[in-house]
């Protein structure tokens, strides 16, 4: 079990590091230079310019030689500090990073779980019902082919501005401020809905098809005849059934995660939610490298760390990988 | 546990972990004890500035601070109707010049800071010598002014200059310096005090509003609350009409214009298409072009290149371009044609006819293909375009940024016209930044730029067209890298006569007019809108032509403008 973690570990480190320098590399080589877009921005007069072109120079570190910006970069990492942000200067990228977390939290997690037990609840379903099948799989392809933003868009006209149940943007009403009560609760859940659904229903249709298939795949196997035939209850049966297709679906929920990250971003800025997702499309807008950097830096943690839970989570839930590690037959 | 319970469980978890997350996004920016849900009525809720986050606290970094900043809290010594062309005391109740050096401002007595202390003329006179520091943004005054000192003489700050003033660019500074309390500001480092974003529990204004609530990286709204102390309310008798002022940040354009139709937005400062102007929705003028002129959009060619850098090729290039379909085409009738002097209509009266009738352009598609065969641009080759003297093949390419969708439309009619004419030019949409970078760095052929706004003199237009020497990167004047010497040194005079002297200011307008339309270094092709559409369900009296006329921007810089005035003259919508 030891060994078996160990393992993963060091990939998982491996994997930290190669995405991390390519994090850090990819917006270094992106065309144009921040500091001019910032001054730019400013419409610093030429009599400032000079100044402050040598101050963020170097309060951003580009005074020094490239590979001396990237051995500083982990320097400065491994104590936590991500920098400042270019364009919102001298906000430090943590700060930034942190303020808009919880609100892509608040619509990942539950897209994930929830668009996964639904969709394989459903698709266990539709592979037992013929008329439940019929209805299932095509809508399931139709939502899986759809994209996020386009999803987004659709839900926001038709529930936000045609039938105006929803709000069309934002996280919380105009006239709220973040603060602790029922009132901005409530509000926040009322901006929560659309974009969750955007999330979960493009995610549901991929797990529904999966289980469906899966599970007349495992239905079909000679364990579930031996066991019918034993004279075992149908409900038993399948019960085994699901079990046994659980288990590649979960290995599609940890390579799953990048992607619906991803779909977090469009979503996002569909519905001008301040998450993330917003916070990254402002950074490259601006070539903000260090704000870039720092969101796929909390974006690679944490899809490092959800595929590690995952890989814990299958040795619990599959007997065979136990069994497998301890050297059983 | 059955699987019916387990799931119950997962569903109550997850219910618990949302809730916390609202409360946790809560408690991460509360800054009160509750939510509070405004008055509707007394609430003024605007959007169309703050695009960059709610966080900048900075009345130096008049690009980026949140909207209200300088206006609401932080008050200027003078303010400037751009629509009068008049200066009107403020802080200050009056300024002077003493001698043709020396500029006295006679500093208001009994106001006071939002913490009860009292404005000091001292505090004028440290908010003046801020800029001295060589990264603050406002540089400029003491680098390029001549002014040399300032001192305070009782309620009066004394500026002296050496040499002649640059009054114009003077002027300019006495209604764009916030000022701020030293007792407050000087416990600030030189650093922060240019490139900080300063602490929110220090804003201590003299202004109409006092800052409430919503300072934050990923804050929706930012509420001020009015200012019952105003010294204004007083002295001058104005009270601003909304009780609360919430300014809403721009994600996107389109959710902005979905948040104003429904109603959720006042005062709307985005561009919008012409179908947003509905029936229970006011403009500034109540047919097109609707909005204000706040700004000209140019055309620069890059002096660098050929042909560009020949002036009858430019002026061919002026000529062929079919200004009427990008009015009615880009911007439905939203915008006005600009003067061939490029001057904004608030600086009419400087415009010399004259000089118009001899040297100004509209569309002419015969006359620029005349211009082109007279000056040796021939088609050579037979391929439907004009080739340079030498023979070279000219193939142009003009740019604007992706997504701005106006631009987009006006650079492919740009493009069209020029074809027209035997001119190959086609349209490119790169992203923001690298336009910038490559605007910078004279990597392009032609481009579109409207970076100057509203001001209470010519020469910041002229500056942005002539200004010397070219550095590597132009970040902000002369993008076209025109070098002309005698332009630049005409601009610099402009900037030496008072505006008090007419005649003098009158003549070198003109002369600078004629030297541009001579040369057309760069193209004034329309005036970019003063964005503006007002929903009267809460609010009514708003800023229109003939009844009110104040600038009805939020923008920054436009509040010590006459965009106060706009809020001492709103009424509360009458009830139905």
């Amino acid at each position: 079990m030891i060994r078996y973690l160990g393992r993963k570990l060091l990939i998982y480190l491996v994997t930290f590091w190669v995405a991390v320098t390519i994090d850090w590399a990819i917006p270094r080589f992106m065309p144009g230079d921040p500091i001019e877009r910032l001054l730019s921005r400013m419409q610093a007069q030429p009599a400032s310019a000079d100044a402050l072109t040598g101050y963020y120079t170097q309060a951003f570190g580009f005074d020094v030689p490239i590979w001396q910006q990237y051995l500083n970069f982990w320097a400065a990492l491994f104590q936590g500090d991500l920098g400042r942000s270019i364009s919102n200067f001298p906000t430090p990228i943590s700060e930034l990073v942190i303020s808009a977390l919880p609100y892509t939290l608040a619509l990942l997690i539950p897209a994930i779980l929830l668009s996964f037990w639904a969709g394989n609840k459903l698709g266990a379903l539709a592979a037992r019902r013929k008329r439940l099948d019929n209805t299932v799989l095509p809508v399931s392809y139709v939502l899986t082919a759809t994209p996020q933003m386009w999803l987004g868009i659709m839900l926001a006209w038709i529930f936000a501005s045609s039938l105006a149940i929803f709000p069309v943007s934002g996280a919380y009403a105009l006239d709220l401020q973040p603060a602790w009560s029922l009132e901005f609760a409530l509000s926040f859940l009322e901006h929560w809905i659309l974009p969750f659904s955007a999330l979960f229903l493009v995610a549901l249709g991929g797990w529904a098809i999966g289980m469906r298939n899966m599970i007349i795949y495992e239905l079909e196997a000679e364990y579930s005849h031996y066991l019918a035939s034993l004279g075992a209850p149908t409900r038993l049966v399948r019960k085994y059934a699901y079990r046994n297709a659980l288990l590649p679906q979960i290995t599609g929920l940890a390579l799953a995660l990048g992607a619906v990250t991803a779909g977090a971003i469009v979503v996002e800025i569909v519905f001008s939610y301040p998450g993330l997702g917003s916070l990254t499309l402002g950074a490259i807008q601006n070539r903000d490298y260090f704000l870039i950097q720092g969101i796929f830096l909390f974006l690679i943690t944490g899809v490092l760390i959800a595929n590690f839970i995952i890989d814990i989570a299958y040795v619990l839930i599959d007997p065979r990988t136990r069994v497998g590690m301890q050297g059983g037959a | 546990m059955t699987a019916h319970k387990r799931w119950s469980a997962v569903a109550v978890g997850l219910t618990a972990f949302i809730a916390a997350t609202a409360l946790g996004v809560g408690g991460a920016g509360a800054e009160q004890q509750s939510a509070f849900a405004l008055p509707r009525a007394q609430t003024l809720y605007m959007s169309g500035n703050q695009w960059s986050p709610n966080n900048d606290l900075n009345p130096a970094k008049n690009w980026d601070y949140i909207t209200g900043l300088v206006g609401f809290a932080y008050e200027t010594p003078f303010r400037y109707d751009p629509l009068n062309d008049t200066f009107k005391p403020w802080l200050a109740t009056s300024g002077k010049w003493t001698s043709k050096t020396t500029y006295s401002m006679t500093i208001r007595k009994n106001v006071k800071w939002t913490d009860g202390q009292v404005l000091k003329p001292s505090d004028v006179k440290y908010s003046f010598d801020l800029a001295k520091i060589s990264t603050h943004p406002q540089l400029a005054l003491w680098t390029d002014t001549g002014l040399k000192s300032t001192k305070v003489s009782g309620q009066n700050v004394i500026f002296t200059f050496s040499g002649t003033p640059g009054y114009q660019q003077f002027d300019f500074y006495r209604f764009n310096v916030a000022i701020v309390p030293q007792h407050i500001f000087k416990k600030y480092s030189q650093t922060d005090i240019t490139t900080g974003n300063l602490e929110k529990g220090k804003i201590v204004g003299t202004g109409p509003y006092v800052y409430q609530s919503g300072v934050g990286a990923q804050s929706q709204t930012v509420v001020w609350r009015k200012n019952l102390n105003w010294w204004a309310r007083k002295a001058l008798g104005l009270n601003p009409a909304p009780r609360y002022i919430v300014d809403i940040h721009n994600a996107s354009n389109a959710a902005a214009l979905a948040n104003f139709k429904a109603g959720n937005i006042d005062l709307f400062n985005n561009y919008a298409p012409k179908a947003a102007i509905t029936s229970n929705v006011k403009t500034y003028f109540g047919k097109a072009p609707y909005h204000l002129g706040a700004n000209t959009t140019w055309l620069f060619p890059n002096t660098t290149r050929k042909p560009m850098n020949d002036r009858t090729f430019r002026r061919a290039l002026a000529y062929s371009i079919n200004m009427g379909q990008i009015i009615d085409k880009a911007y439905q009738g939203l915008v006005q044609k600009a003067s061939p002097t490029g001057l904004l209509p608030i600086w009419s009266k400087w415009v010399d006819q004259r000089a118009v009738e001899q040297w100004g352009f509209s569309y002419n598609a015969n006359r620029a293909k005349a211009i082109l065969a007279g000056n040796g641009y021939k088609d050579r080759n037979g391929d439907g375009f004009v080739e340079n003297k030498d023979g070279s093949t000219i193939d142009l390419k003009i740019i604007c940024p992706n997504g701005w969708s106006d631009w987009m439309t006006a650079i492919q009619i740009i493009a069209n016209s020029a074809k027209a004419v035997g001119i190959k030019v086609t349209p490119a949409f790169p992203e923001y930044a690298t336009l910038v970078d490559d605007r910078g760095h004279a990597r392009y052929d032609l481009l579109l730029g409207n970076d100057r706004q509203y001001s209470n003199t010519p020469w910041t237009y002229y500056q942005y067209i002539y200004q010397l020497p070219i550095k590597d990167n132009q970040t902000n004047t002369n993008y076209e890298r025109y070098v002309s010497q005698k332009a630049w040194d005409m601009t610099k005079v402009l900037d030496k006569i008072p505006s008090t002297n007419t005649s003098a200011y009158k003549a070198q307008m003109a002369r600078l007019q004629r030297v541009f339309m001579q040369d057309l270094p760069a193209i004034p092709l329309w005036y970019n809108g003063m964005w503006a559409m007002f929903n009267t369900k809460y609010w009514s009296n708003w800023p229109a032509d003939g009844a009110g006329e104040y600038t009805p921007a939020s923008w920054r810089n436009y509040w010590q403008m006459t965009s106060i005035d706009m809020l001492t003259h709103l009424k509360p919508a009458a009830r139905a």
